[in-house]
């Protein structure tokens, strides 16, 4: 039933790694949506030229431009999706490319994240992210537990057995990924987004996103979804709706997702990321499938 | 412990520079043994993450990255050499290199 899955990536790439891989053609698309989105929601095309919140949040759209550039160059190519997963703001990306809510929608759910960030400053909160190369979901846990409380830090993604997030206090998220090198990890870097998205904490601080979320009828998508933080098989509107607002203060599994969606036949997977970054740290069973990314196509 | 042949080094290190100037989009012959992966070619941990994958598959190599991690944590990679005399000695040693 499932042989094609369209891979969308979330929030981390700097605009110019994503714009480089971009053909002319390419690029002539993803200007004029830039333009047109930029100059609607009051954002300076010129990143340096925003204020903090708001260069964060543009350098968030462009990403979500870039994918939809990929994304419908892709079906110009004739590669249809039979299903597809977004890893974390990737959720709000696909949300758009796969029709569920307008790709205008999309860049204001991005918008909103501005609101959570003013939230965090007023509660002083020191909150980030970090991630870990080199090791594997159940090895973080297993730094993590007896040193520190969920409620400090926490694994925030199981990317796959190369890649894990975490997230939480700063404080903590730093002190856990020195441990993590000192254990052996590959790499361990430290994000300083100031915000800890997918910890449990975030609930709290980002009402005003999740009310935003919420605030449209989501269309049943295209083409159905898999759920990054249970594996369900999503087709209706309600449910995107549902995982979009889940999707800040919930820790994801990603790689349990690609794992169901090889198990449940699919054997061509597409990166929809400019610069192949899913590919990077995702991985899947090489004898069931195969990740393709842009420059390859 | 496996015998590292000479026909294997260099078979090990053709793999190295050709993996390289592919990901990093440079001329193969513009990398030598003293060029550094990180400062002179952008590379990053998830390309040798990547290299090291690709290495065991080809060579049925049982290693985990956790104990290439630890090795690292004495022997840091500043030259393609060091990066060459590393996999030779994961091609050796396995999970062993972190007690080498």
């Amino acid at each position: 039933m499932y042989q094609k899955a369209f891979l969308f990536n979330g929030i981390g790439s700097k605009p110019e790694k994503l714009l480089v891989k971009l053909s002319p053609a390419l690029t002539e698309k993803y200007q004029y949506y830039v333009d047109e989105e930029f100059s609607r929601l009051g954002l300076q095309t010129a990143l340096e030229n925003n204020l903090p919140f708001d260069r964060k949040v543009a350098e968030w759209i462009i990403s979500l431009i870039c994918d939809r550039v990929v994304f419908e160059y892709y079906l110009s190519q004739g590669i249809v999706p039979d299903i597809g997963a977004g890893y974390s703001s990737g959720i709000v990306s696909i949300s758009a490319c796969f029709g569920a809510v307008p790709h205008t929608f999309a860049h204001e759910i991005i918008m909103m994240n501005r609101a959570t960030m003013r939230t965090l400053e007023q509660h002083h909160q020191n909150l980030d992210m970090g991630v870990i190369l080199g090791l594997d979901y159940q090895s973080v846990q297993d730094i993590l537990q007896g040193r520190f409380t969920p409620e400090e830090v926490m694994v925030g993604s199981a990317n796959s057995i190369i890649c894990t997030m975490i997230t939480g206090q700063a404080e903590a998220v730093e002190k856990a990924l020195a441990i993590c090198m000192e254990e052996g990890a590959m790499k361990a870097i430290r994000f300083h987004t100031g915000i800890a998205y997918h910890h449990p904490c975030m609930k709290q601080y980002s009402q005003e996103y999740n009310d935003f979320c919420g605030s449209i009828a989501y269309q049943n998508p295209e083409y159905p979804i898999i759920s990054v933080f249970d594996n369900r098989i999503m087709t209706e509107g309600t449910e995107i709706m549902r995982e979009n607002q889940l999707n800040v203060y919930t820790p994801i599994r990603w790689d349990l997702a690609l794992k169901k969606l090889t198990d449940l036949g699919v054997t061509e997977f597409f990166d929809v990321s400019a610069n192949g970054a899913v590919e990077k740290f995702s991985r899947i069973n090489k004898r069931k499938g195969r990740i393709y990314t842009l420059s390859e196509l | 412990m496996k015998e590292i042949t000479e026909a294997i080094r260099q078979e090990l290190t053709d793999l190295i520079f050709n993996y390289y100037a592919e990901e990093c989009e440079v001329d193969r012959d513009s990398i030598t043994m003293d060029t550094n992966p990180q400062e002179d070619l952008e590379s990053d941990s998830l390309m040798f993450v990547e290299l090291i994958e690709l290495t065991s598959e080809k060579y049925d190599l049982d290693v985990k990255l956790q104990s290439i991690g630890k090795y690292l944590l004495k022997t840091p990679m500043n030259t393609m050499k060091d990066v060459v005399d590393m996999f030779c000695k994961i091609y050796q040693y396995g999970n062993e290199i972190v007690n080498q």
